[in-house]
């Protein structure tokens, strides 16, 4: 007889491994994209290898949050050790309290990607606007940290709610 | 504080001391010439005019170009050890004396760049001519057994064809298929030379008088007459082509030991370099300069501080005729920041975003500690910390003669470190959780570093208000600089519209918040806010609004005036997201010591046996090494990012031109006093 009341755990692994799975296909993509527009610097100026290499890594850290949103999850539930009794109430909390990460790190992995290929092509074009450069896509970036944000606070409250 | 205040400097000095001159002040390098333009002298141009240097410039530069890429070849083929570390040991300083020599020593030097380059250039076509002549070998390949020359068309009563067919062939069948073509003609000889896929190489022999028509029908079964036939056997020309390519290939030999055999001039070379590019700097100011018979004029910038010890060498040592004045109010100054140990390493972080521009002061005092506390919370792991300020120390004291900007960097890591350590010591984080899982797997304690404020991760919430907080302190001394800015250009009712009332307002509005109690219940906080202060903050935050509606539009009239204060008063919504902006000091922080945790579990997988310390090392360098490195590039660019979006924006707009002084603007080596 199939039990919907043990099916918490599922969700709640469900939720982590999402936030890190999307959050590492949009930083695979994002890195790919820039690394590319790098590689072509890099051929005509060697020399700017440091500046464009910061720049290709500016759309991985969804992966990392993603990683670790997943991390303090599987914590929390109890994978990693500990109980592991999370009623489905809960499991769909941790699942929800997942997506924001999961999507928000995928979407704006693969946007911030595109303002650093564009920040890639003006180093190309003058090495000196390198500060301004790097803003650009660190925008983008402020909404994966507001999404980070959302599911670390609710991920580390829900364990205190009695459902 | 300290843009470095800027005096317009003038030079009236005899021509005979125009060289002396100008080659101190290129060895000084604290004059940025700044030559007033032909239209703006007008009458009062007299006599002086200018001198054409384009063309020696051009010599000169040329010269450099041609060292270099005789450095190049040379490198290629003697190359320079380097060390790992030779971007930080900087550049070789030289005195005024080795410039002479170097002087004198040039046009030789040139000449062996030129002769470099020429050997660069022989062994180029040498090799091009061995590519050819192994074209023209393989070509020959298939013609190997013959052993006439190629070209033998007969004797006097035979003909001859050698050539290839277009299909692979046997004797026989060229045999059978010239009698099916030529049924009346006897005496056709065939022999195959090789045959490969698609092609036979053929020698066909006849009686003379029956050529012709045999050479049509070898023509009708596709025969044709090699491309370049050579005259001699083709084993001999075989041969010959050998001895070439030998010949050339020694030749490159040759050409590759004398070239090595400048190895030890590579110094000399990239001196030489260096003189030419200074004396190309120099006739770039002297064709800027105004020039009478006699007399030159030389004009332009000097940071205060230096000019009176300038001017008194140029009257005593030189006999000019030299004037220091302020500069009119109108005109666009050099910019140059001056600061002292703690703040001086920013300033490179300021010339990424622009330097001050006018009106504006120089934010390097005020930012670096921000900067400093910033970066240390979102990397916030002491042993990390304690790693980037070991390597920039050593750095430091190790390589005294490192490029200067090089050294800033390097100081402002220094800083930035320190500051990680002591935010690590206060949320307990070493390498992440390393010491208690050291503890754990390996000897069997259960050890637990206690932090000495408290665990990010297990109080989010707390970490996140304080990261707010220092937010609100950034922004609030964003909108003192403000304050001082204008003030100091005595605009001090700009500073209470703009400034002022933005204080009551923000100031105001926190405060009620936080006296909230679902606030402080949603914080768990527990702060006991007398109800008279949360009057009085809304009071002023009313104030502040009011006074926002009603000075925003101040350069309007009328509704137009009324609509832009309160477009004005929208403004608060930027506040609240500059504010929330501040989160990401948690989310950074939180970031570096979760992926830390995650590597020291991974390390631990193999339990604590002999292998699961193997395993545990592997995995701790590795990992660890990563994570700073991505976290230090995290730390630095957000940090980077909350002083030119967060801070600059509320009083900096920057657009200021950097000094460039005159100077030897040298690569490979620095030129000093003495």
């Amino acid at each position: 007889m199939f039990d919907w009341t043990t099916m918490g755990i599922v969700f709640a692994l469900l939720g982590a491994v999402l936030a890190a799975l999307m959050g590492g296909i949009g930083s695979a993509i994002g890195v790919g994209m820039t690394g590319q527009a790098a590689a072509g610097v890099v051929t005509e100026d060697p020399s700017q290898f440091g500046k464009v290499l910061i720049l290709q890594l500016l759309p991985g850290t969804q992966g990392i949050y993603g990683l670790l949103i997943g991390f303090v999850t599987l914590t929390q539930i109890g994978v990693l050790g500990g109980s592991s009794d999370i009623s489905l109430a809960k499991g769909l909390l941790y699942l929800a309290a997942c997506l924001p990460m999961a999507i928000v790190g995928m979407v704006s992995a693969k946007w911030q990607a595109k303002a650093a290929v564009s920040s890639i092509s003006l180093v190309a074009k003058r090495p000196d606007q390198f500060g301004k450069s790097m803003i650009f896509p660190a925008m983008v970036e402020t909404y994966a940290v507001l999404a980070l944000l959302i599911s670390i606070l609710a991920i580390t409250s829900i364990g205190s709610i009695q459902v | 504080m300290a843009v470095v205040e800027m005096k317009r400097i003038h030079v009236y000095a005899l021509k005979n001391n125009r060289k002396k001159i100008l080659e101190m002040l290129q060895r000084r390098a604290v004059v940025e010439v700044d030559t007033p333009e032909e239209a703006s002298l007008g009458e009062a141009k007299g006599p002086f005019s200018k001198t054409d240097t384009a063309s020696a410039r051009l010599t000169f530069e040329k010269n450099v170009q041609l060292i270099g890429s005789a450095v190049e070849t040379l490198d290629s083929y003697a190359p320079p050890q380097k060390s790992m570390l030779a971007m930080l040991e900087g550049r070789t300083g030289v005195n005024a004396h080795q410039v002479q020599q170097t002087a004198e020593a040039a046009p030789e030097v040139a000449k062996i760049a030129a002769n470099i380059v020429a050997l660069g250039k022989r062994v180029n076509d040498q090799q091009a001519e061995i590519a050819r002549l192994e074209a023209q070998l393989e070509a020959l390949k298939p013609w190997m057994g013959l052993d006439i020359s190629m070209r033998t068309v007969g004797t006097n009563s035979t003909s001859v064809f050698i050539g290839t067919f277009p299909e692979e062939l046997t004797a026989g069948e060229i045999k059978t298929r010239l009698a099916a073509a030529l049924p009346d003609v006897p005496g056709v000889e065939a022999e195959v030379v090789s045959t490969q896929p698609q092609q036979t190489c053929a020698f066909i022999v006849c009686l003379g008088r029956v050529g012709s028509k045999v050479e049509a029908a070898l023509r009708g079964m596709g025969f044709t007459y090699p491309a370049a036939p050579s005259k001699k056997p083709p084993a001999q020309r075989a041969e010959d082509l050998q001895a070439r390519i030998a010949a050339a290939q020694k030749d490159i030999e040759d050409a590759g030991r004398e070239i090595a055999s400048y190895a030890g001039r590579r110094q000399e070379l990239l001196f030489t370099s260096d003189y030419y590019s200074m004396r190309a700097n120099k006739y770039q100011v002297l064709g800027d300069l105004w020039q009478s018979p006699h007399v030159f004029y030389l004009t332009g910038y000097v940071a205060a501080p230096r000019a009176p010890a300038l001017q008194r060498e140029l009257e005593e040592k030189y006999q000019a005729f030299v004037e220091v004045e302020t500069p009119a109010e109108g005109e666009e100054l050099p910019i140059q920041l001056q600061n002292g140990f703690f703040a001086a390493p920013v300033e490179g972080v300021i010339e990424g975003y622009s330097l001050p521009g006018k009106h504006e002061v120089d934010p390097s005092k005020v930012m670096c500690v921000f900067y400093y506390v910033l970066f240390g919370m979102m990397l916030s792991d002491a042993a990390y910390g304690f790693l980037i300020s070991l390597c920039t120390g050593i750095v430091l004291l190790k390589f005294k003669n490192i490029e200067e900007s090089l050294r800033k960097t390097m100081r402002m890591f220094f800083f930035c470190g320190l500051s990680t350590m002591f935010w690590g010591v206060l949320f307990g984080s070493y390498f992440g959780d390393a010491i208690d899982v050291v503890a754990n797997t390996f000897f069997g304690a259960n050890i637990h570093v206690q932090p000495l404020w408290f665990a990010p991760l297990e109080q989010p919430m707390r970490l996140m208000l304080f990261s707010f907080l220092l937010g609100i302190i950034h922004l609030f001394a964003g909108l003192a600089m403000q304050i001082y800015q204008l003030c100091r250009r005595g605009k001090y009712l700009d500073a209470l519209y703009d400034s002022g009332f933005w204080y009551m307002l923000v100031g105001g509005l926190i405060i009620a918040l936080v006296s909230l109690d679902m606030f402080q219940e949603m914080m768990g906080l527990s702060l006991a806010i007398p109800p008279i202060v949360t009057t009085i903050a809304l009071v002023f935050a009313a104030i502040g609004a009011v006074g926002i509606v009603a000075t925003s539009g101040r350069e309007s009239r009328g509704v137009k005036r009324f609509l832009k204060g309160l477009y004005g008063l929208y403004g608060v919504s930027s506040w609240l997201s500059d504010i929330l902006s501040y989160s990401r000091l948690l989310a950074l922080g939180l970031a570096t010591g979760v992926i830390a945790q995650v590597f020291n579990m991974l390390g631990t997988m193999a339990g604590g046996g002999p292998v699961g310390v193997a395993l545990f090392i592997v995995v701790f360098l590795i990992g660890h090494v990563l994570n700073l490195l991505i976290n230090l590039l995290g730390a630095y660019v957000h940090t980077n990012r909350l002083q030119y979006v967060e801070f600059f924006g509320k009083f900096y707009e920057g657009g200021g031109r950097k000094f460039e002084p005159f100077a030897a603007k040298t690569k490979y080596f620095k030129i000093t006093e003495e």
